[in-house]
């Protein structure tokens, strides 16, 4: 932690090594989370590549009042966010996120490219949810936060960000039964679960 | 970031498409992390100007910051939208842009610096400190008790303290290094050339890897071009040429432009007025001179001083059969008016050689110029 700090005061002072070695330090941790919000590998370096811009300039802001990892989470969320919004106004390229993540798919194993069409396809549900849904779902479910330390990040109520993990669950198990590349995973389960008997005996409760 | 994920398998029985959602975030977050391509992400990063994050005294721009906050936003989104790759900094007021002093002690051996459109100050405490001029790109080559930079593009200038240890600092430029003994110099690419300016003490020039090859020893307010390769180059002002024989020992053949020998490898050179006198010309001759010969022109006349040197090494060298080769480094001194001051060889050639190179390299004459040249070739003859 002392380290931490001492980067990020080294980086306030425009250290140029020390930004290097933020850069080194949460690069992977950066464009896992804007794929994952994104979920287009073809925007991922450009966007990376804003959001570490965007630490250069903001970096004197951040004052240690919550972890850096919750601002760097915060500040990551805005760049993509805004990216959204200005993409909103653009035409779409129809296909963009299968070609992205098949680009190379022809000597992959069967099962491994059923695989990385799933992911794929569940990008693209992640892809038409609300933005806001989308990014408390993301960051719960996926990079692991607390509920508490994603209402850090998008700055809202804890108790806003459940409701809004509770109906992004809910959206998402609908649009299951709409996307032909997952929802034989659902007919899959049914299959394997024989008649009157349980799914999994599982006696703990859900964080969320 | 840490990450603390929770386990949906465990939860309450849930519905096979409940089980399907949470198969399927486990296989999402099972997913490697995206590789990018990180060293010219950071390259890219790095090279760029970017403005002070300390901030001091309010300014003009930042008393704007508000009512501009709207215009950054756009001009934000431009950037990605427009900009792709690489995504480049806004311009900001330049009061503020500068780069903080570096401290080259700490910076790991291949670490290279790109400058953006402001220098780049390197300070290894006690021992040098280097300014990167603008979009130059150097590498630290040589990161220990002797300090090595490889400049790939732009120019460095250094100021070297002192040491009693020869050559602490160098710059190395393609196949031409520059070492320093203690001064204050400038390096710059140029193009297919090095130019070397020394302002204090010396620096000397010579081919990388090697220090049997000739070098060029270039002292205060003395400056040369050189070849990439470091072998040969043409000088101004104060310099000499240093051949090291196989013991380590050196011998300094003065190139003093102004300087007239007498005959070829004179140990001491005559002095001569310091300014080769320019002759009124002719009207049709109105243009002012050029202060040196052009390259091309050195080049010409360097091709016809190795055919004179090649001729009368054929000529005067006795074989019984045997393969004789030699290896020298000419230096030749061309005056203003075009006409050979001086030619030496260092090391010296058989008398015959040298007499019958000498007779034929006063006959060449370079174009007229106010300053006149120094050059030095280095010469690998064979019979």
């Amino acid at each position: 932690m002392t380290d931490l700090t001492d980067l990020v005061e080294r980086c306030k002072a425009g250290d140029g090594l020390a930004f290097r070695e933020v850069f080194r330090n949460h690069r992977a941790d950066v464009a896992r989370l804007v794929l994952r919000m994104t979920g287009r590998p073809g925007d991922l370096e450009d966007l990376v590549q804003e959001v570490f811009l965007q630490v250069y300039r903001s970096i004197k802001d951040f004052r240690g009042q919550s972890r850096f990892s919750t601002w760097l989470y915060r500040l990551t969320v805005n760049v993509v966010l805004m990216q959204r919004r200005a993409a909103r106004s653009r035409p779409v390229l129809q296909g963009a996120t299968d070609d992205a993540f098949g680009a190379d798919q022809r000597d992959l194993p069967d099962d491994q490219l059923a695989r990385t069409r799933r992911v794929a396809a569940f990008y693209r549900l992640l892809d038409r949810m609300s933005d806001k849904k989308r990014t408390a779902f993301v960051l719960h479910e996926l990079e692991g936060l607390s509920p508490s330390e994603v209402a850090k990040v998008v700055g809202a109520p804890v108790l806003t960000v459940r409701t809004r993990l509770f109906y992004a669950r809910r959206e998402l198990l609908e649009m299951l039964r709409d996307e032909p590349a997952l929802e034989f995973v659902a007919r899959e389960l049914r299959e394997e679960q024989r008649p009157g008997e349980s799914s999994e005996p599982l006696t703990e409760g859900e964080s969320t | 970031m840490s990450v603390r994920l929770w386990n949906p398998r465990k939860g309450v029985e849930r519905r096979p498409e409940e089980r399907a959602l949470d198969r399927l975030i486990l296989e999402l977050r099972d997913e490697p992390s995206p590789k990018l391509d990180w060293e010219r992400m950071e390259t890219q990063l790095l090279r760029e100007p970017r403005p002070e994050p300390t901030s001091g005294a309010p300014s003009f721009w930042s008393r704007l910051r508000l009512p501009a906050a709207g215009l950054v936003a756009i001009a934000a989104v431009a950037t990605i939208v427009m900009a792709r790759k690489p995504v480049s900094l806004p311009e900001k007021p330049t009061a503020k842009l500068s780069h903080a002093p570096l401290n080259g002690d700490q910076l790991a051996l291949g670490t290279r610096l790109t400058s953006g459109n402001q220098a780049l100050v390197v300070d290894h405490p006690g021992r040098a400190r280097w300014t990167l001029d603008p979009h130059a790109t150097a590498v630290i080559t040589n990161a220990g008790e002797f300090l090595t930079v490889k400049l790939e593009s732009g120019a460095l200038s250094a100021t070297v303290v002192p040491n009693p240890k020869p050559e602490t600092f160098a710059v190395e430029v393609e196949g031409t290094r520059v070492a320093v003994h203690g001064t204050a110099f400038r390096v710059e690419r140029a193009g297919e050339h090095v130019q070397v300016e020394v302002s204090e003490g010396t620096v000397a020039v010579e081919p990388s890897g090697t220090h049997s090859a000739p070098a060029f020893l270039l002292r205060r307010n003395s400056r040369g071009m050189f070849a990439l390769d470091g072998r040969t180059g043409s000088v101004e002002g104060n310099a000499s040429a240093v051949v090291t024989d196989g013991d380590g020992r050196q011998s300094h053949r003065t190139l003093a432009k102004a300087a007239v020998a007498s005959r070829p490898h004179s140990s001491a050179p005559a002095a001569q007025p310091a300014k080769p006198e320019v002759s009124a010309e002719p009207a049709a001759q109105a243009q002012p001179l050029p202060a040196q010969p052009s390259i091309s022109d050195i080049e010409k006349g360097v091709s016809s001083a190795v055919e004179i040197m090649n001729r009368c090494f054929h000529d005067q060298t006795r074989t019984t059969g045997n393969r004789v080769s030699a290896s020298t480094a000419l230096t030749l001194s061309v005056a203003g008016d075009g006409s050979i001051q001086s030619a030496t060889f260092a090391p010296p050639l058989a008398p015959g050689v040298e007499d019958c190179a000498v007779s034929g390299l006063r006959t060449l004459t370079f174009t007229h110029s106010t300053e006149g040249v120094t050059f030095t070739r280095v010469l690998e003859l064979s019979r």
